[in-house]
């Protein structure tokens, strides 16, 4: 080891709390790097796996029924390589220990060997035979293990007006259901929404479908165009009441863990950067201020022909040695983060194997941006110093100049004591290391706004979408459309206070060249239980003419009120209508059309038909209604409010949970990090000023304050600027997040605020006072001194 | 003799007649280090400092004047010996109790004057009035140093000798019992050096206050009332001059 190296340890030592806080936020930056391209390599490798390996289709379509010997059609169009017919059909489960009515998809298997695509992983006992004694499931993962359902338990469905039981075989996993919840929904609601399978001549026969299919799948030859097949599809499939096929861009699960990769991908670039950025500054700052200490020594060395390369090498190791503990703490931290969030994200995506897998190309990128950002940090300051000719370099430094404060040429002097305005004016003598001091603060108040303002969204979009928009208690559908005197059966339900009925049906709008599949809402002109609400937010009536649709609709498809769409109805006959937008509605999840029932009705060239009905419902008579609701034949569905809406806090909060944990952490080691450095920094510079204080008879308290005031004032300053800057980032992400799944509203509180600065505010005082305990060891002799 | 304030708990803060010592140093020992690494800056040192005095301590680096600066000034405690403050053990002080005492008590004038550069002279003075019981206003304070001109320049603005004289105005707006100087004129010329030293001077004949200035410079000697000379630790001479010389007279 050369002389050199070794100053450089022992320089190293006595800066190693600068030097751990410097460290410590890079490593945040470095973490969340490694974290964020680690969790995108682990998702996108289990996907691809399982994907691959269980074989997922590429095309898929819904219709109402088809012969089997449609198969054969659907095989012959040119660049389909594999194609798998089967049933999906939702029923309404019994769960034992769930009071009110489930949702289950019920999935065919083939009658002989394994399903050539969508092929089940079995993760507990086996797959359902059948002609048993008792008739057999098996149960996807999210459901069994949100009932705490092991293979052998019983379960009852009504299945085409007819309630069965069945034992439950085993409990599997699809790549058609990774996100294990209803088309659209942004979140899983696994109480009361589960995947099923059973063999295809029981649940065939039992729907009158056997030798049919309504639910296809298929992969493509290689080099076969996507959109050509599905036209193709469409063709052969137009006779048997077809919703449209849909490539895997389209289908609800596939998107959502895509979504979930893009988000990742947003977050691997912006939050390393404000963290790497303050890094550097404060890398800056540590190294500029070690050179200044150590003026006369490069001057010393230089006299003694050490050339600048080797004194910028010295230097600039220094700051290596700052990155190495920082990407290894970093490392650390992503591991362990990674592996935190791999366990969050079970509760959203069902893989038969989700390991944590750390992307090891990140770490070397992440060596790297972190060297260039130290080097960054140190370059002018070293060329300074190498700059510096020893002549000079031998003098101390020329005393600083001051001049008054902004503050106080503008005449507010007089209400200014002289420590603040030392304060004051010590700011103003350094604006850019001042500027950047407060903007780090800045920062680290504004990544806390970002997680509590999703969660404040989130709540936001529950009461909207279920104070303002669903009312109903609960909502029973049809299995199939009928006439709307069934209205009065469901009116008669013990505890019905309010019926109103709806008719929904799958459409494809169009306008130009885009096409969005949306669920078309027939719903009473004024209705009280679902309401159209627009942004302001008030209820829209739905005129007797015309569609409303969601507004991320109209900016998807670049409509506006007064614009045409089409509307391909994909149920039954096919048929096309051109219907003028009238109205923007406001939600959250999903898209939507609205039409006034009865106009709808006329479109769709049917009498007055409903598909199902929102019930308000009497809370005393709950459990009655419970039980009839179970045993009602013709209702395929309820979906109970309350239920969902705890199933979305459940998750909500222990995801957001976690995102706050993470960023209340970095945040304070970015408060104290940069408060530590500048008060240290600040103490080096200032140590001469400050033992004369304490000569002149200052307590250890009043120059802890002339040391900190100036923090003190950025600080205050810093916190404001923070909660701007947190909006700004809460709103970048949340435009990210914008999609046309999910959607979440700008919502900034008070609370989010306050609890922001509380935080930074804490971990700034704290970290002051950790620095003022250095005061202590000023050496109030040395004041008397010349200065060396 | 001291008699009445031996055990006085609180620091004496006014002038209890003339011939009351405000320092009483008794066998005052400084030992730096234990064991064979010990060090003896201060070897027994002997004196009463009275009130209007002016007193001249010389000695060449290493004599330990400096130390018995510290001493004096409530910055170290002595490891054994006697040093009161009108009767009140500041040997025996604890921290806040010899912060309390630089406070009220001592007016610091250093060798490097050690203003604080972003502070103008008023500002600098008024940083130490704002801490004090019964401060003069930092304006007049600065015009007995006759600075009342350049008041609200800042340090990098005055030239060495107008800072010095800031400094002192800073040491004495307190309205100290006791003023102390290191090597005040070290690092100024004879012409500057000499303002400097009048400055003091006004302050000890016209405010009464002790004022003990610590230098090698022995033509300094001259301006006191007495003179104590150290070397190794110990007082080695004494003198009393019978008519202070003036200070326009001195020549280095």
């Amino acid at each position: 080891m050369s002389l050199l190296d070794r100053k450089l340890l022992r320089d190293l030592r006595a800066l190693k709390s600068q030097a751990l806080a410097v460290a410590l936020v890079m490593a945040c930056g470095l973490a969340t790097m490694i974290m964020t391209r680690s969790l995108i390599l682990s998702l996108g490798t289990a996907r691809d796996t399982y994907y691959e390996q269980h074989r997922f289709g590429e095309v898929f379509a819904r219709l109402k029924r088809a012969p089997n010997s449609v198969r054969e059609q659907l095989a012959a169009i040119p660049g389909v390589a594999v194609v798998q017919t089967g049933i999906a059909i939702q029923v309404t489960l019994d769960v034992p220990g769930l009071a009110e009515p489930a949702v289950g998809l019920l999935n065919s298997l083939p009658e002989r060997g394994e399903p050539a695509l969508n092929r089940p992983y079995i993760r507990a006992g086996r797959l359902p035979v059948g002609r048993t004694t008792r008739s057999e499931l098996a149960v996807g993962e999210a459901f069994a293990e949100a009932h705490d359902l092991k293979p052998g338990a019983v379960i009852s469905a009504i299945l085409n007006g007819r309630k069965q039981s069945f034992t439950l075989s085993g409990i599997v996993l699809s790549p058609e259901f990774v996100f294990e919840a209803p088309p659209g929904a942004a979140l899983p609601d696994n109480k009361t929404y589960g995947v099923f399978w059973m063999p295809y001549r029981e649940l065939a026969t039992a729907f009158q479908l056997y030798g049919a299919f309504n639910s296809v799948a298929l992969t493509l030859a290689p080099g076969a165009s996507e959109g050509a097949v599905i036209a193709a599809v469409d063709r052969v499939l137009a006779p048997y009441g077809a919703r449209g096929a849909y490539g895997r861009a389209n289908h609800p699960s596939h998107r959502r863990v895509d979504d979930e990769i893009r988000i990742l991908q947003g977050l691997s670039v912006a939050f390393p950067l404000v963290f790497l950025s303050v890094a550097a500054f404060m890398t800056n700052s540590v190294i500029s201020r070690q050179i200044a200490l150590q003026r006369e020594q490069i001057a010393m060395l230089k006299a003694c022909g050490f050339g600048n390369a080797q004194i910028g090498a010295h230097y600039f190791k220094f700051s290596l040695a700052i990155v190495v503990a920082g990407v290894g703490f970093g490392a650390v931290g992503g591991v362990f983060l990674g592996h935190k969030l791999v366990v969050m994200y079970h509760i959203f995506f069902r893989f038969p194997q989700l390991d944590f897998l750390l992307d090891t190309h990140v770490l070397v990128t992440a060596t790297l941006v972190s060297a260039g950002a130290a080097f960054v940090g140190v370059a002018g300051a070293v060329r300074r110093a190498v700059r510096l000719p020893p002549a000079e370099a031998m003098r101390p430094e020329a005393p600083a100049s001051f001049r008054p404060a902004l503050a106080e040429r503008l005449g507010a002097a007089r209400w200014f004591t002289p420590s603040f305005r030392m304060a004051l004016r010590n700011i103003e003598r350094r604006p850019v290391r001042s500027g950047l001091t407060c903007l780090a603060l800045a920062l680290a108040t504004a990544i806390l706004i970002v997680p509590n303002s999703f969660r404040d969204g989130i709540a936001y979009v529950l009461d909207f979408q279920w104070d303002i928009v669903q009312r109903q208690t609960v909502t029973l559908s049809l299995v199939e459309p009928g006439p709307a005197r069934a209205i009065a059966d469901f009116s008669h339900l013990p505890g019905v206070v309010l019926a109103e009925p709806f008719r929904f049906v799958p459409v494809e709008l169009r306008a130009g060249p885009i096409t969005r599949r949306v669920l078309l809402q027939g719903l009473p002109a004024h209705g009280n239980l679902s309401r159209v609400i627009d942004a302001r937010p008030q209820q829209l009536a739905l005129p007797a003419r015309g569609i409303v649709i969601s507004s991320k609709l109209a900016e998807v498809l670049h409509v506006r009120p007064g614009d045409e769409v089409i509307a391909k109805v994909l149920e039954g006959a096919e048929r096309e209508l051109t219907v003028p937008v009238v109205g923007l509605a406001e939600d959250f999840a999903g898209m939507a059309a609205y039409m006034e029932r009865h106009a709808l009705n006329r479109l769709l060239l049917e009498g007055d038909q409903i598909s199902g009905a929102h019930l308000a419902v009497a809370a005393g008579q709950w459990t009655e209604f419970l039980y009839a609701v179970k045993h009602t034949p013709r209702a395929a569905g309820c979906v109970i409010k309350a239920s969902i809406r705890e199933g979305f806090r459940k998750t909500t909060a222990e995801s957001i949970g976690l995102l706050q944990k993470m960023y209340g952490i970095f945040a304070t080691i970015v408060a104290f990090g940069i408060i530590y450095n500048s008060a240290r920094i600040s103490l080096s510079e200032r140590a001469r000023e400050l033992a004369t204080l304490r000569v002149l008879g200052f307590t250890r308290g009043e120059v802890g304050a002339v040391l900190v005031g100036e923090l003190v004032l950025l600080t205050i300053v810093a916190l404001p600027l923070g909660l701007v800057i947190g909006g700004l980032f809460a709103r970048g992400i949340i435009t990210t997040v914008n999609t046309e799944t999910v959607r979440l509203p700008l919502v900034l509180t008070a609370a989010n605020y306050a609890f922001a600065v509380l935080v930074v505010a804490v971990a700034s005082a704290l970290s002051a006072l950790f620095a003022a305990r250095k005061l202590a060891e000023i050496d109030l002799v040395s004041a008397l001194k010349l200065p060396d | 003799m001291p008699t009445a304030a031996d055990s006085a708990p609180h620091l004496p803060a006014g002038n209890n007649g003339d011939r009351e010592p405000v320092f009483h140093v008794r066998r005052l020992e400084r030992i730096y280090g234990e064991g064979t690494a010990a060090v003896t800056a201060l070897a027994g040192v002997d004196f009463d400092l009275f009130h209007s005095e002016l007193i001249v301590l010389l000695g060449a680096s290493g004599s330990g004047k400096s130390t018995l600066l510290n001493q004096l000034g409530g910055l170290d405690s002595p490891t054994h010996g006697t040093l009161r403050y009108r009767g009140w053990n500041l040997a025996a002080a604890d921290e806040p109790g010899l912060t309390q005492f630089r406070r009220d008590a001592v007016g610091f004038v250093f060798q490097a004057y050690n203003l604080i550069p972003s502070l103008t002279a008023r500002e600098n003075v008024a940083l130490i009035t704002e801490i004090c019981r019964d401060p003069m206003a930092p304006e007049e304070a600065l015009q007995l140093v006759g600075l009342s001109e350049r008041m609200d320049h800042f340090p990098a603005q005055l030239s060495g000798g107008e800072q010095q004289r800031v400094a002192i105005a800073r040491a004495i707006a307190k309205r100290p019992a006791v003023l102390l100087c290191d090597e005040p004129t070290g690092a100024l010329d004879v012409h500057t050096g000499i303002t400097v030293l009048e400055a003091i001077e006004r302050i000890n004949r016209d405010l009464g206050t002790l004022a003990v200035i610590i230098t090698h410079n022995a033509i300094l000697a001259d301006m006191a009332d007495r003179v104590f000379t150290l070397s190794d630790g110990r007082i080695v001479n004494r003198r009393t001059n019978t008519r202070r010389g003036s200070v326009r007279d001195l020549a280095w």
